[in-house]
């Protein structure tokens, strides 16, 4: 541990987070409970979101601008038993990747967003369009009368893809830290800390393209030339969009105008998963409890076992998924402040580490908020 | 036959009181011996409920008088006899006697102290509210009604709340009067018209003076006004059920308060018809305070039970509406007002008795959120939807059906006093909604964010009661047919009915 | 098959109910492993069977004579309570309206609600809704109609209170089931006060008992405003109007039904009484004077909101003010015209303003803009339903309000004032929610805006071609005016109070910042318009304050006065205080002993009583 001392004590509220963080830790305090925990859910996380990936890439590939997407939970995969299986409900709820989807859409952000809105852009967009619709003079018609329609249909498109990318690098990486902390290689939060953040550092300048094929013609949309990245073009915008901001949700703030809950400027947003009250999970007007649902199905026996030793056993189930669930986020935004820090945690030079303290309390200043202090204790 | 509704829950307690000691008072060492007293508790009720269900099938509608008689003389001396009997008025407070008792006990605590003494005494008040609403002999009720009273006052005193003691007394002590008082209405009755027997005569009062009548009827009133209860006779009724552990709340509420409805409308209206058409325009009055004062008096409560409680002495001024105007069609509410309030004061107690055993408390100003799907208790709070809707007389419950009979039945005779009592109903509405608002809505605060998961044995109880509530109220004519002709016969003797109800309608009209 | 079919039409209302039961397994938690979608189904399956049958009676039924049917539920004593069913095209037309907008409802709201786990309630209390309403639609029986309503309030409540933690939605629904509760219970007291009065409750047998019954002035108005208490609250007008706003904290596609059809419903109930409110003067006028009243003062408040679904829900409070007035009237058909131009325009403008709120995670129209390139079927549905609401083009609201215009052209000239100010009014507002939300430039909040899904743009576009059919439909069924009769003033002071208010909304300086006048009088008009006139205000320190001081006080007497006294006399105290107090913590024999002593005592004193 590299000593503190020659930096003046931080006043921030969070000072003693700070500490952690320059110090090797991570924002979730390490016991073996919550390596477990942790493990655990990312685990049944990294199945659901390999589920999600593919829908989603499936979605942008296959089911681009098709105006009744019936099958596009279907991935292309179409049988009786499945039809079946679909309207009894019985399946992944692809709705809340849609969801994610929107977030980042709504919320933008990164050089993605100021892409979507270039000329290069909509001049590509205009041709898959111009393609698809050949033979649809109706479609054309209503093209022509509102020009945005389609355009803005494909951006959203391109940001179907874009999480279905991400996502696609981020399952394997809880997937392997699963297999790691089964071989044992795994054993405190900054070892979970420490695995996301290289699997995101592996990844980071992996370029982030978007093409459709409509009749045998390939039609590129995001262009490698465009110089999108995986962690600053797709990550750092969906950490913002997803854990931070998201959408109030109907089931706890009121829309009212004039009651004013909601606050005008996005920025402002504190929504995400970061945030987000964990209780009322499983009621009514609460987005997340689809995740949840979804992670029901694939957590470990170890963490199954784990939760049924608590008093309400299976039936709050929803609710502690989703404390284990933020308490793992918590350890993937750790991993994304350190991967963004401007210099090394460990560096020597006290300039350095003074720009590094800045940097953590700007972050603590936003998570002041947040579920950051409930996580510090136990309390499932 | 009717005897077994009797002599079933006695057998019953009869055989506890035989089984081994298994320990002192300590539930833990119990464990060793299984106790066998909750299954035969259990087991005696069921037996009840089908033997009156049976009585049920038996019966035969189409006749006004007793059924299924039995008589046998006891005491001549006193003039006491042993006669028990069935009508369509008795009958259905039969059923749901067994029917509450049973769901008393099953929603009993198991790891209750003194589970034998506990069921005891609960198949005993079983067996004496069944022997009151079957005695056709006016010492024979009064018997019963006071054999009733030792139970229920053990009940709350040992297995109540922190002031049980207090409650318990003054339980006792307001209905010991209430039964001196009912026994001096019957001892002058029996001797100021000669007769040498307590038997059940409606035609006795008719050779009595008006003014002794009037005496006789009063005293009457106020024995059963305790029992009720009607405002300002009413104050031990929320301390007992806010001391009273919820399976006794359940049977107070569900059948014993009908005990004074069954003998306002069996000995007040049955034997002083004269007297009691004098009094009923005062009678009516009476209800409309007594409704209202419950009904406001219930807004300003935050204990849910108390709520409840106060609840229930709006809900018995109905009761005393009905009686009063004593048409054909009101006295039948009041039966089918017993019965509805009956179950539904049974939820509702069951259910705060579900939210007090998981939160600790009843406060409304401390619960909130309890709705919450996975922590909080959903199913007891959809529950307790239903069963405040249902009190607050929403249709396609039984609650609203009953108070419409109610309303309709008095209206023609007292139609400002049925119009007050109406706004009754929209108060109920008030509270209820208060209730419900705050203590099932809102965020779950995070003091009650780790209650202990309610079992499946908790909500059946309540399954059960809100399925008949609804039942009955989308088909209210499988009670009334069992109650109908006996009403309507009870009212043959009433004299004025016809000429008040029309001079009324007239004025209306004119 | 034909007389199978009309038999058993007292089914359809039973579909919705059925539906609202098959969701259970799922709305109480008992599958937990799948979702709950196949609640939803089911419902629109029911719906589907309700909206074919009701169809197939509708053709049978169209050009027939009325064949009630008629249900012996609950005989007792004097009191025989029928459910009369009145299978006529009238009713059947009504119940076709409610089951196909429901079904619409209920397909948006597959999308809208999509991200919802209480899928399953919803769709229950939707189903519920469904079924009351169409049942409302059939009945001939006053007691039928009055517990129907009840249970419309019943799952306004529900509905309303669907997001039950969020902290307004307890409030709202509280006071939507107060305050229709407080109609009810007056209704209620009508209902009962009738019963006696004429020994029955079916319509027809009501109708002719109006017809000779003489009763005094005094009861006749009581029970003439007792009964239109009822729908006073369903309907949302003065003073029983509040509700309404609050009431649009629920999820949108039950607003959808409740601007449209729920407010209807308490409508219809009230055009049913209408030849038995004839007898009372005092009723008609009450109903002309509150439905003016709210007509111009909730249309002025709807043009003060900046939220997207207030502003809306005051204008059916404003339109709902239209039908009273017809009622008030005695013109019935005018009403039913109101009614149903209505319910169609504006549930496709909710249907709108739903897929605008979902896209812009907003309700504030001053954060909004350029929604109108991008979003086509949500815009083009906002025009449709606002032409087909407004009088200026030859919509259905056009023609309903023509009908009005023309029936009081002559006898109530200021009534043609009150018509044409609403209709200006509600053009100036659509025009104004509309350039803000849908033109302009785009705003943070609306920079991202792709069209909504299938699953809500279908009903949509389904139901503005139906909006756009309306005259066609009307004329099919005869209810357009001949053109030989047409009454050419009325169409050109009809369309002008349209323009004039469409002109005005065009051209107004529109703020998209919450800025507020300088000028202190208009800044007191825009909070008085903003805040509802303050009304809520009004009910706290009067009805409100009356009910809690009355309930302190009167437990205050309760406790200190009552009980204290009965303790100073202290029976309880002195017992309980000496020797029962040694045994309350001791063993129950104690106990039994001191009964068996007071029993014996009883006994004894009986004993040498009777000898």
């Amino acid at each position: 541990m590299v000593s503190t001392s020659n930096l003046s004590p931080s006043t921030h509220p969070l000072a003693d987070i700070i500490y952690r963080l320059e110090n090797g830790g991570a924002l979730l305090p390490d016991s073996p409970e919550n390596v477990m925990e942790v493990v655990g859910i990312l685990k049944s996380y990294g199945v659901v979101l390999d589920a999600y990936w593919r829908n989603l890439i499936y979605i942008s590939e296959h089911q681009f601008l098709v105006l009744f997407p019936f099958f596009k939970y279907f991935n292309g995969e179409f049988s009786i038993g499945k039809l079946l299986r679909h309207w009894w409900h019985n399946r992944i709820n692809y709705e809340f990747a849609e969801y994610c989807m929107k977030a980042m859409l709504w919320h933008g952000g990164g050089k993605l967003d100021a892409y979507l809105d270039t000329q290069e852009f909509c001049d590509r967009a205009q041709q898959a369009i111009q393609a698809k619709l050949r033979g649809n003079p109706l479609m054309q018609g209503v093209s022509k009368a509102f020009p945005d329609f389609l355009i803005e249909q494909v951006r959203q498109m391109a940001y179907y893809s874009v999480l279905g990318q991400f996502w696609r690098v981020m399952s394997p990486i809880f997937l392997t830290l699963s297999d790691r902390y089964d071989r044992g290689e795994i054993k405190s939060i900054p070892d979970v800390v420490n695995h996301v953040l290289q699997g995101l550092v592996r990844a980071a300048d992996k370029p982030i393209t978007y093409a459709v094929n409509i009749r045998g013609q390939e039609y590129e949309l995001i262009p490698k030339s465009a110089g999108l990245t995986f962690l600053m073009d797709a990550a750092v915008p969906y950490v913002e969009a997803v854990f931070f901001r998201s959408f109030p949700f109907m089931g706890t703030v009121s829309y009212n105008a004039q009651a004013r809950q909601i606050p005008p400027e996005q920025e402002r947003f504190s929504y995400g998963a970061l945030y987000a009250d964990p209780l009322p999970v499983g009621g009514a007007g609460i987005p997340p409890t689809l995740l949840m649902q979804d992670m029901t199905h694939f957590i470990p026996d170890y963490l199954h076992r784990f939760y049924q030793r608590t008093p309400r056993g299976e039936t709050d189930l929803r609710v502690k998924i989703c404390v284990s669930f933020q308490k793992s986020m918590f350890c993937v935004t750790t991993a994304a402040i350190l991967g963004l820090m401007p210099f090394p945690a460990d560096t020597p030079d006290p300039e350095q580490r003074k720009k590094n303290r800045i940097y953590l309390e700007n972050w603590m200043d936003r998570l002041l908020e947040s579920r950051l202090i409930s996580v510090q204790v136990c309390e499932v | 036959m009717l005897s077994a509704l009797i002599v079933i829950p006695l057998l019953g307690a009869i055989l506890i009181g035989l089984l081994p000691r298994v320990s002192s008072s300590h539930a833990q060492t119990g464990a060793e011996v299984p106790d066998y007293s909750r299954a035969i508790a259990l087991l005696a009720v069921t037996l009840a409920i089908f033997w009156s269900v049976l009585l049920g099938f038996k019966f035969d509608t189409s006749i006004s008088h007793l059924q299924f008689v039995e008589n046998m003389p006891w005491i001549d001396a006193l003039g006491l006899t042993y006669r028990l009997g069935l009508d369509g008025l008795s009958l259905p407070l039969l059923v749901i006697n067994a029917l509450l008792t049973w769901f008393a006990i099953y929603s009993t605590d198991e790891l209750l102290q003194r589970p034998r003494l506990y069921y005891m005494l609960i198949l005993m008040l079983n067996a004496g509210v069944a022997g009151a609403f079957l005695a056709q002999d006016l010492l024979l009720f009064f018997l019963f009604y006071e054999i009733e009273l030792i139970p229920l006052y053990l009940l709350i005193a040992i297995w109540g709340g922190a002031q049980r003691g207090y409650a318990a007394t003054k339980f006792l002590i307001y209905t010991a009067i209430s039964g001196v008082l009912i026994l001096a209405a019957f001892l002058g009755l029996t001797w100021l018209s000669g007769a040498s027997s307590f038997g059940y005569d409606p035609s006795r009062s008719q050779f009595l003076p008006l003014a002794t009548q009037l005496i006789l009827l009063g005293t009457l009133l106020i024995g059963f006004g305790i029992k009720i209860p009607l405002v300002p006779l009413h104050t031990w009724l929320p301390d007992a059920h806010v001391e009273a552990s919820t399976p006794i709340s359940v049977l107070l509420a569900g059948v014993l308060l009908k005990l004074g409805t069954y003998g306002l409308l069996r000995f007040g209206l049955g034997l002083f018809p004269e007297a009691w058409s004098v009094l009923s325009p005062w009678l009516a009055i009476w209800a409309v305070v007594s409704v209202l004062y419950g009904a406001f008096t219930a807004i300003a409560q935050s204990d849910m039970k108390k709520m409840v409680a106060y609840s229930s002495i709006a809900h018995m001024g109905y009761i005393l509406l009905g009686a009063a105007a004593a048409t054909p069609l009101s006295i039948l509410g009041t039966v089918f007002q017993m019965i509805s309030h009956g179950l539904i004061s049974a939820l509702l107690f069951l259910l705060v008795g579900v939210v007090h055993k998981k939160t600790g408390t009843r406060d409304i100003n401390i619960l909130h959120g309890l709705l919450t799907p996975e922590r909080g208790l959903p199913i007891i709070g959809s529950l307790m939807i239903v069963g405040v809707m249902a009190s607050a007389g929403i249709p396609g419950m039984m609650g609203f059906i009953s108070e419409f009979i109610i309303f309709r039945g008095s209206f023609p005779v007292f139609p400002v006093q049925t119009l007050l009592c109406m706004v009754g109903t929209g108060l109920t509405a008030v509270y209820f909604l208060l209730l419900v608002n705050r203590s099932f809505f809102g965020r779950l605060p995070v003091q009650f964010s780790n209650l202990p998961p309610v079992q499946w044995s908790e909500r059946i109880p309540g399954f059960l009661l809100a399925t008949m509530i609804v039942f009955l109220g989308l088909q209210p004519s499988w009670l009334v047919q069992w109650t109908e002709t006996t009403t309507t016969a009870m009212l043959i003797s009433y004299p004025t009915i016809g000429a008040v109800g029309h001079s009324l309608t007239q004025k209306d009209k004119g | 098959m034909e007389q199978f079919l009309l038999q058993n039409s007292w089914w359809i209302p039973c579909y919705g109910f059925i539906g609202a039961i098959l969701t259970l397994p799922w709305a109480v938690g008992i599958i937990r492993r799948t979702g709950p979608r196949p609640a939803a189904y089911f419902n629109l399956l029911m719906t589907i069977i309700s909206l074919v049958h009701g169809f197939l009676v509708f053709r049978i039924t169209l050009g027939e004579d009325p064949q009630p049917l008629v249900i012996h539920w609950f005989t007792a004593a004097d009191l025989d309570l029928t459910l009369m069913l009145d299978v006529s095209s009238v009713g059947m037309g009504a119940v076709e309206l409610v089951t196909a907008l429901s079904l619409l409802a209920q397909l948006f709201a597959l999308g809208y609600m999509e991200k919802d786990w209480a899928l399953a309630r919803f769709f229950a209390l939707m189903g519920f809704f469904e079924g009351a309403m169409s049942g409302l639609a059939l009945s001939e029986s006053l007691f039928l109609s009055y517990a129907l309503l009840e249970m419309l309030t019943l799952s306004t409540y529900l509905l309303v209170g669907f997001w039950y933690a969020q902290p307004l939605v307890v409030t709202a629904a509280r006071d939507a089931f107060l305050t229709k509760r407080v109609g009810d219970v007056l209704l209620l007291m009508g209902v009962v006060a009738l019963a006696t009065l004429s020994g029955t409750l079916n319509f027809p047998d009501l109708y002719e008992w109006a017809e000779t019954a003489e009763l005094s002035p005094t009861v006749s108005t009581l029970l003439g405003l007792a009964l239109i208490s009822g729908p006073i609250g369903k309907c949302a007008q003065f003073p029983l109007h509040l509700w309404l706003d609050e009431a649009m904290e629920g999820p949108n596609p039950a607003s959808i039904l409740r601007n449209s059809v729920v407010v209807a419903c308490g409508a219809y109930v009230l055009i049913k009484l209408q030849p038995i409110l004839v007898l009372s003067p005092v009723a008609s006028i009450a109903l002309i004077v509150l439905g003016t009243m709210t007509a111009i003062g909730a249309s002025l408040v709807a043009i003060a909101q900046i939220d997207i679904k207030r502003a809306l829900s005051h204008s059916t409070s404003a339109y709902l003010g239209l039908v009273f007035i017809a009622v008030g009237t005695q013109w019935t058909d005018v009403a039913l015209f109101v009614l149903l131009t209505h319910a169609i325009a504006k549930a496709l403008l909710f249907m709108s303003i739903g897929s605008v709120i979902l896209t812009t995670s907003s309700q504030d129209i001053t954060e909004m803009g350029g929604l109108w390139s991008r979003m086509p079927a949500t815009s083009i549905a906002f025009v449709v339903g606002a032409v087909g609401l407004v009088g200026l083009l030859p919509l259905g609201g056009f023609w309903a309000l023509y009908e009005g215009v023309d029936t009081y052209w002559y006898g109530q000239p200021w009534l043609v004032v009150v018509l044409l100010i609403v209709n200006a009014l509600s053009a100036f507002n659509l025009t104004r929610v509309f350039r803000l939300v849908f033109l302009g430039p785009p705003q943070p909040k609306t920079r991202r805006a792709p069209e909504v899904p299938w699953t809500m743009a279908v009903p949509m576009v389904a139901l503005t071609i139906t909006t756009l059919l309306v005259p066609a439909i009307l004329q099919r069924l005869y209810l357009l005016p001949d053109w030989t009769y047409i009454n050419g003033p009325a169409v050109v002071l009809l369309m002008l109070s349209g323009a004039i208010g469409f002109a005005l909304g065009a051209t107004i300086h529109l703020n998209r910042t919450w800025a507020r006048p300088i000028q202190t009088p208009l800044k007191f008009a825009q909070d008085l318009l903003a805040y509802d006139f303050y009304v809520d205000q009004l009910y706290k320190v009067t009805v409100v304050w009356l009910v809690d001081r009355v309930s302190r006080l009167n437990a205050w007497f309760d406790r200190y006065v009552l009980d204290g006294a009965v303790n100073f006399v202290g029976l309880a105290s002195i017992f309980s205080g000496e020797s029962l107090k040694y045994s309350v913590s001791g063993q129950s024999q104690f106990y039994l002993l001191t009964i068996l002593i007071g029993v014996s005592i009883l006994g004894a004193l009986l004993t040498y009583l009777v000898w």
